[in-house]
């Protein structure tokens, strides 16, 4: 910047001035901006989570009134009394766990044999495994419709935790396979110098160590079955088997019948156990973290 | 590690006996599948029935002729290259937005990535009800603000459903690109900014020569997995629209979803999800060629 005037220190003040201003405008922008984002980005869940309390005549109301006026649980009340929510609830848990549990077990003992021993095939074996998890949903629901219902499994939560592995077991396998690479193998030696077998070692070394990955995985793969919708919405046909998104899935589609009210507040509900989980996991991943900084190498 | 590999390689047994259980449910659940869509593809399977008399490649011919499967494939093109450049777009300025320091940062960044975590079914419930032509607050907005002088209808016109489907979508997916770049930002030394600053680099300097090199193949990498996740995506189209106003956003997976389990027609199905596939590994192909040439680059 030239300055025309060229006495005393004035020039000098007036630059700082200057960039004092420049830094504020910088900083109420760079403020605006963030505001903007995080409120356009944060609106929805937040407009989900109180047109959940809003009564039924708030909710249709033209224009919408912004806060209730009116707080009402009478939409979470409704949900459980006249709905079959619990039971869609009640499946969803048992699909996502069992799918996680699966995936954990047999995924876990798969990723140990790709981590600790080498033997022919393992490198196909691994890129066979990405690739299962690149193909397309649609394209393994046809057949798969066709074995469930040839074996009777048609319309059963155990062929839907089956399914669901299909894509949680490859994703299981990759992450356990890299946290168990990062455990030295000399810890379970010792162990085994000390009189373990093979497997004592593995369940009580390696196993303990790779905790928080593993729970990290066990909390993508709950979260993956939890939102599974494609393999629910085809292998269901009864009632008493949806799936939480299925069910939901179906009074969308007779909105005229199902208030907004109550899909709203199972919208909340529905939520719940995937924040809860996320907390957990982070909480899980700093202690891991923190624990192997003062243990060391 | 490699003798260490040797030492355990002694136990055959427990390495081929901890992998079989792996080996078998991926065969059964990605394997068998696969080749049976094949077989399928090539059956002239009747209404309801789930196998038929092998016919070749009759399904892919008239696929390949038929205007759905021509819209459908359109219809995905639109659907993955708006969804993923504004994701990336998006991301990419957020995540570079998130890495300065500010007051709130951990909340900010709590709600920014937050529509990644909310389950699908419940992203297109609030959406659908945001987007709602009479009580949705969207068009109560835009109304009010004088913007539009009638409601909108957001997802029942053929010219509005895609652009309400894409903004659903990136909303709802596009922390994830902000998850992989910052963490790439955050391992940027920042003695490189210093000695820029140093050399009189302005900010847009700094980002242009030291940040984008930087995050360039973490972009490009999270832009091929995006790419990958839309091409395969239905859930959210299917629950947003069915598919609907007519075709106006029938993808290729609800077109495969719709001709299988609307229609009954499986052979011909299973051509199109081949077709999917076929297209999908092409764009892979582009994909790659062009991070291995920003990879030599660097």
């Amino acid at each position: 910047m030239t300055t025309l005037v060229n006495t005393g220190d004035m020039p000098l003040r007036r630059n700082r001035e200057m960039a004092d201003v420049h830094y504020l405008t910088s900083r109420i922008l760079f403020y605006l901006l963030v505001i903007t984002a995080v409120s356009v980005i944060g609106f929805p869940l937040f407009w989900m989570l109180i047109c959940s309390f809003k009564p039924g005549g708030e909710l249709y109301a033209t224009p919408p009134t912004f806060l209730p006026n009116v707080w009402t649980l009478q939409n979470y009340r409704d949900l459980f009394i006249q709905t079959n929510f619990l039971t869609y609830f009640r499946n969803s848990l048992i699909v996502a766990f069992g799918a996680t549990f699966l995936s954990l077990i047999v995924g876990g003992l798969g990723a140990y044999s790709l981590s600790r021993f080498q033997f022919f095939g393992i490198a196909a074996f691994s890129n066979a495994t990405l690739v299962c998890y690149m193909l397309p949903e649609v394209l393994i629901v046809l057949p798969l419709y066709i074995y469930v219902v040839k074996l009777g499994l048609a319309d059963t939560l155990i062929a839907l935790i089956i399914a669901n592995t299909a894509f949680t077991l490859p994703l299981a396998l990759w992450f356990m396979r890299s946290y168990f690479n990062a455990i030295p193998v000399s810890l379970e030696e010792s162990a085994m110098i000390d009189g373990c077998t093979r497997l004592q070692a593995m369940m009580r070394v390696t196993v303990p160590l790779a905790l928080p990955g593993i729970v990290s995985v066990g909390v993508f793969s709950f979260n993956h079955a939890w939102n599974e919708f494609l393999f629910a919405l085809v292998f269901t046909s009864s009632e008493s088997n949806k799936t939480l998104p299925l069910g939901l899935a179906t009074w969308i589609g007779q909105d005229n019948i199902y208030s907004w009210g109550m899909l709203l507040a199972s919208a909340v509900l529905i939520t719940i156990p995937v924040i809860l989980f996320y907390l957990l996991v982070q909480r899980k991943l700093v202690v891991g973290l923190a624990e192997g900084g003062t243990k060391g190498e | 590690m490699a003798d260490t590999r040797t030492v355990m390689a002694g136990d055959r047994i427990l390495a081929y006996a901890t992998l079989a259980p792996s080996a078998f449910l991926l065969l059964l659940l990605a394997g068998v599948p696969t080749i049976t869509v094949f077989l399928t593809a090539m059956q002239d399977v009747s209404m309801g029935d789930t196998s038929g008399p092998f016919i070749g490649l009759e399904n892919f011919v008239w696929a390949l002729a038929e205007p759905a499967f021509l819209t459908a494939l359109w219809n995905t093109f639109v659907w993955v290259f708006g969804s993923v450049a504004i994701e990336m777009m998006l991301g990419l300025g957020l995540a570079l937005l998130l890495n300065r320091n500010f007051m709130f940062r951990g909340a900010a960044r709590a709600v920014i990535l937050a529509p990644y975590l909310v389950p699908t079914v419940v992203a297109v419930l609030t959406w659908r009800y945001m987007l709602h032509d009479i009580v949705g607050i969207v068009n109560a907005a835009l109304i009010g603000t004088g913007i539009i002088d009638g409601p909108l209808l957001w997802l029942n016109s053929r010219s509005l459903a895609m652009v309400s489907v894409i903004m659903v979508g990136v909303w709802k997916f596009f922390p994830f690109v902000v998850i992989a770049i910052l963490g790439i930002l955050q391992s940027i030394p920042q003695e490189q900014y210093e000695a820029a600053k140093i050399d009189g680099a302005s900010s847009f300097q700094q980002f242009w020569r030291i940040t984008l090199p930087y995050v360039m193949p973490v972009f490009l990498l999270t832009a091929l997995l995006r790419t990958i996740w839309s091409f395969n995506k239905f859930e959210i189209i299917y629950l947003m629209t069915g598919g609907g106003p007519l075709d106006a956003t029938t993808t290729l997976p609800v077109l495969v979803y719709l001709k299988a389990f609307a229609d009954f027609e499986f052979g011909r199905a299973a051509a199109i999800a081949i077709l999917t596939l076929a297209i999908l590994c092409v764009l892979l192909a582009i994909y790659f060629f062009f991070i291995k040439r920003a990879e030599a680059r660097q």
